[in-house]
């Protein structure tokens, strides 16, 4: 018999998509990963998720909502696609406190999460040659995903900002700015995000507001919510538990609308939000019947806490890092859960670039670092410090190991 | 602060998708919504939906308590608050594997399996990494309709094939082959299934494979139903024949365990020989897991026990109701002017009826029926329209006993006062 002819075949435009994504990414380190090899457990400060540390776990109101949600029944059914109204009228109140007006409840569509929430933005947004405008450096998703959609990106440097101006042209449809930004740990400044805002005003385009580290600012600057701009520049504002609550794996998001004179409605653009969330996946109803009461019930003195603990930690990296020879941190992080750390490449004797380095110290050290060529800034590294202290201390005395061990001279 | 002069919307230059825009009675939920605001808000009697696969809201229908035991566990151990891997937890990956190979002729691995966001994630992405320029794939008519949209968006072309109602609704292979080419990928079936309610048998399944196989193509088994049947036909998984031809199923604890909530389910590739590996689908679906969403950790930590523990009465309770209410409704149905239905149901929670509009004085399809039996009688049938057969009816029956029985009443009233004076 002949060999038999199958009519199906890989797609290669998920695979150039993926190679984007920091899953992808963080796979091929972990694959250097072997803790019986290198006598040591591995330490993962390769991606914001702190819940594995016991400081770090998510306040028990938050698990007793949940329980709660299972145990009545209540929510074994099918949500509507765009979420329950009670999960959305929690998060449209919650979101409308640091507004300077009112969000209602059909403004919030829930997501499987704040990734999810991308896909659909992007999904929404994508059009035969539209561009859109990210910050350099990004979070990965956002390239990958506008990779699938297709999405033509251009990248723009937040200062100066006449540089987004020149970039962007007739085609443009959005800039995405991260606030507190992933990956660098800067929070920005009131007269900053209105800047944006008119600047997008200008040129006619919507922001959307990624703000999945709201509230988590631990320096001098306050978080402001893009939001309180949204009369001068119709605003997307993205959002989840996942980063606020220490709960990642609970895959829970929301995209709010915040416009109060109504352009995203105008526009189609509300409505094809919510076309798109009909056909899409669907965060656990289970969960969305715990949100109310997740709303309600975290104490203030939880989140407290927990910027309290990221200072300790982003303080102590800062210092630390110091002392690592070949390697910079230049600015002390005052939000989110990241830093950048320059690497001197030429310094070192046998250290190609990021990825190599990242590669080699987790063959080494069993150490994960995200490379910095994979959120757009090639030769720096993107450390997560959200970690306990104690660990952040042996993290730091692996890269210096690592460090002396390449150095040239 | 300032208030900036409203700018018209001509300067903004961002507009809505036209592409997601999808007439409303093609999609499941489209059509309730239609068909929910027509409904007489002064009519007090309780509304009977027999529209929708959604057993849950009904007491008589609860999960079983180890589920949600098993959940509450996961939950307060701490454990699944952090990301997983992006195709499943490997206790998860393994339960599934473990679960499906007991009715199969060879034993699944955790690689083979992913786990997903509902069969409703596990269809399009599976489609997603089929799709591509010039590549088609077969769907039924009828069929339950996410599958024609979760394609077209995927960017594969849609051709239909024909499930015959005189013959069980057997798929008519003879329309598989006419319409099947050279860049046809896969065709996709469902099985119990949904919207007709028949099982497939052993041979008729056997016969499927072999023509996928001649052809050149993969066969994508939707099984969210599987094992409530509850007629002659025994359930028969489609991996069985994955040796003829290479298979993926869709699955998901949500129809058998009544909880679509949840929302977790599974995308299994069946795949002995190979084939789906050696040209690189294994891996585009696991490259398509890095750039989407997943099920939510807690509810894959606590799938195992799930599946292990979940005794045979609870299921057999379950089923015996929703075995009465489908014989209930094929009976009841008999009784009604202007309907018929070819098949008694055998699986799944729902059952094609056909429309005789001739019977009837005021109505012009079927979509006109269902409005008007909202408006009338408060009862919510979905108009055979949104799953590709104009002028039937998909009823679903899993639904309390009592209020079946209602919804029948209304149903058959309906049917009398608008039928033509003979």
């Amino acid at each position: 018999m002949g060999k038999q002819e199958w009519g199906f075949e890989e797609n290669h435009e998920v695979h150039a998509a993926a190679a984007f994504s920091i899953r992808n990414i963080l796979e091929s380190i972990m694959g250097n990963i072997d803790e019986k090899r290198s006598g040591k457990p591995m330490i993962h400060l390769g991606h914001g998720d702190p819940s594995v540390y016991p400081c770090f776990r998510t306040h028990i109101s938050v698990e007793d909502a949940l329980v709660e949600s299972v145990r009545s029944a209540n929510f074994n059914c099918y949500p509507a696609g765009v979420g329950i109204d009670p999960a959305r009228s929690a998060i449209a109140e919650h979101l409308s406190k640091d507004l300077p007006y009112k969000i209602e409840t059909d403004d919030v569509f829930l997501t499987a999460g704040g990734n999810h929430a991308i896909e659909i933005l992007l999904t929404v947004l994508a059009r035969p040659d539209a561009n859109i405008l990210f910050p350099r450096p990004n979070y990965p998703v956002y390239e990958a995903r506008a990779r699938f959609s297709p999405l033509e990106v251009r990248h723009f440097d937040l200062l100066p900002e006449n540089g987004v101006k020149t970039l962007a042209d007739r085609k443009t449809v959005a800039i995405v700015v991260i606030n507190p930004r992933n990956p660098c740990g800067n929070v920005y400044t009131f007269d900053h995000l209105k800047k944006i805002a008119e600047t997008a005003r200008e040129l006619g385009i919507l922001v959307i507001s990624d703000e999945v580290y709201a509230h988590q600012v631990f320096g001098d600057k306050p978080f402001i919510p893009m939001g309180v701009f949204g009369d001068i520049a119709p605003v997307l504002t993205l959002g989840s538990l996942s980063k606020r609550w220490i709960v990642p794996g609970w895959r829970f998001g929301w995209i709010a609308i915040t416009d109060p004179t109504s352009i995203l409605q105008e526009t189609g653009v509300a409505g094809s939000l919510k076309s798109c969330l009909t056909i899409s996946a669907d965060p656990a109803t289970v969960i969305q019947g715990a949100i109310p009461s997740v709303i309600k019930n975290t104490p203030k003195s939880f989140f407290l806490n927990i910027n309290k603990l990221l200072k300790e930690v982003a303080d102590l990296f800062f210092e630390k890092i110091k002392e690592v020879p070949l390697v910079t941190c230049p600015h002390k992080s005052e939000g989110s859960m990241f830093s950048m750390v320059m690497l001197n490449i030429p310094a070192f004797k046998d250290i190609a670039d990021d990825t190599d380095f990242c590669m080699k110290l987790a063959k080494e050290e069993c150490m994960i670092l995200f490379p910095g060529s994979a959120v757009g800034l090639k030769n720096w590294v993107r450390v997560s410090f959200a970690t306990e202290p104690k660990v952040l201390e042996e993290a730091i005395e692996r890269m210096k190991t690592f460090c002396l061990k390449h150095a040239k001279y | 602060m300032e208030n900036p002069t409203r700018l018209t919307k001509n300067k903004w230059l961002f507009r809505g998708n036209s592409e997601l825009k999808v007439e409303p009675e093609t999609t499941i939920r489209g059509a309730l919504t239609l068909l929910m605001s027509n409904l007489n808000v002064s009519d007090d009697r309780p509304v009977i939906p027999m529209s929708v696969s959604e057993p849950s809201a009904f007491p008589c229908f609860g999960t079983a308590q180890v589920a949600a035991d098993a959940i509450a566990e996961a939950v307060r151990s701490t454990e699944f608050n952090g990301y997983p891997p992006t195709e499943g937890i490997l206790p998860a990956r393994r339960a599934v594997a473990e679960y499906l190979s007991e009715y199969l002729p060879y034993k699944l691995s955790p690689d083979d399996v992913f786990m997903t966001l509902g069969c409703h994630q596990a269809a399009q992405t599976i489609l997603h990494v089929l799709g591509g320029s010039k590549s088609n794939i077969l769907i039924p008519r009828p069929c339950f309709p996410y599958v024609d949209v979760f394609a077209q968006k995927a960017n594969l072309e849609v051709r239909f094939f024909n499930l015959l109602p005189e013959k069980n609704w057997e798929v008519d292979l003879d329309s598989v082959i006419a319409v099947a080419d050279e860049n046809t990928v896969a065709m996709f079936i469902i099985n119990p299934g949904n919207p007709c309610g028949n099982v497939f048998t052993y041979n008729h399944l056997k016969k499927v494979a072999e023509t996928a196989r001649k052809l050149g193509i993969l066969v994508i088994s939707d099984e969210v139903y599987g094992h409530i049947v509850f007629g002659e036909n025994p359930f028969v998984p489609m991996g069985v024949f994955a040796s003829i031809t290479p298979i993926v199923t869709l699955g998901s604890i949500s129809k058998r365990w009544m909880v679509p909530g949840w929302r977790i389910g599974w995308l299994v590739a069946h795949d002995p020989d190979g084939i789906l590996k050696e040209h690189g689908i294994i891996t585009s679906i696991k490259q398509y897991f890095n750039l989407s969403s997943y099920p939510p950790a807690f509810i894959q930590g606590a799938l195992p026990h799930i599946l292990a523990e979940t005794k045979d009465d609870f299921f057999s309770k379950t089923l015996d109701i929703i075995k009465e209410s489908a014989i209930s409704c094929y009976e009841g149905i008999q009784d009604v002017p202007g309907l018929s239905c070819p098949t008694r149901p055998q699986g799944s929670m729902c059952v094609m009826v056909e429309l005789d509009i001739s019977v009837f004085e005021d109505i012009k399809d079927d979509l006109d029926f269902c409005l008007k039996l909202a408006k009338e009688e408060s009862v919510i049938i979905l108009p055979g329209v949104s799953v590709g057969l104009r002028n039937w009816l998909r009823v679903t029956f899993a639904i309390d006993p009592s209020h079946l029985q209602d919804g029948i009443k209304r149903l058959k009233s309906f049917c009398e006062r608008h039928s033509k004076i003979a």
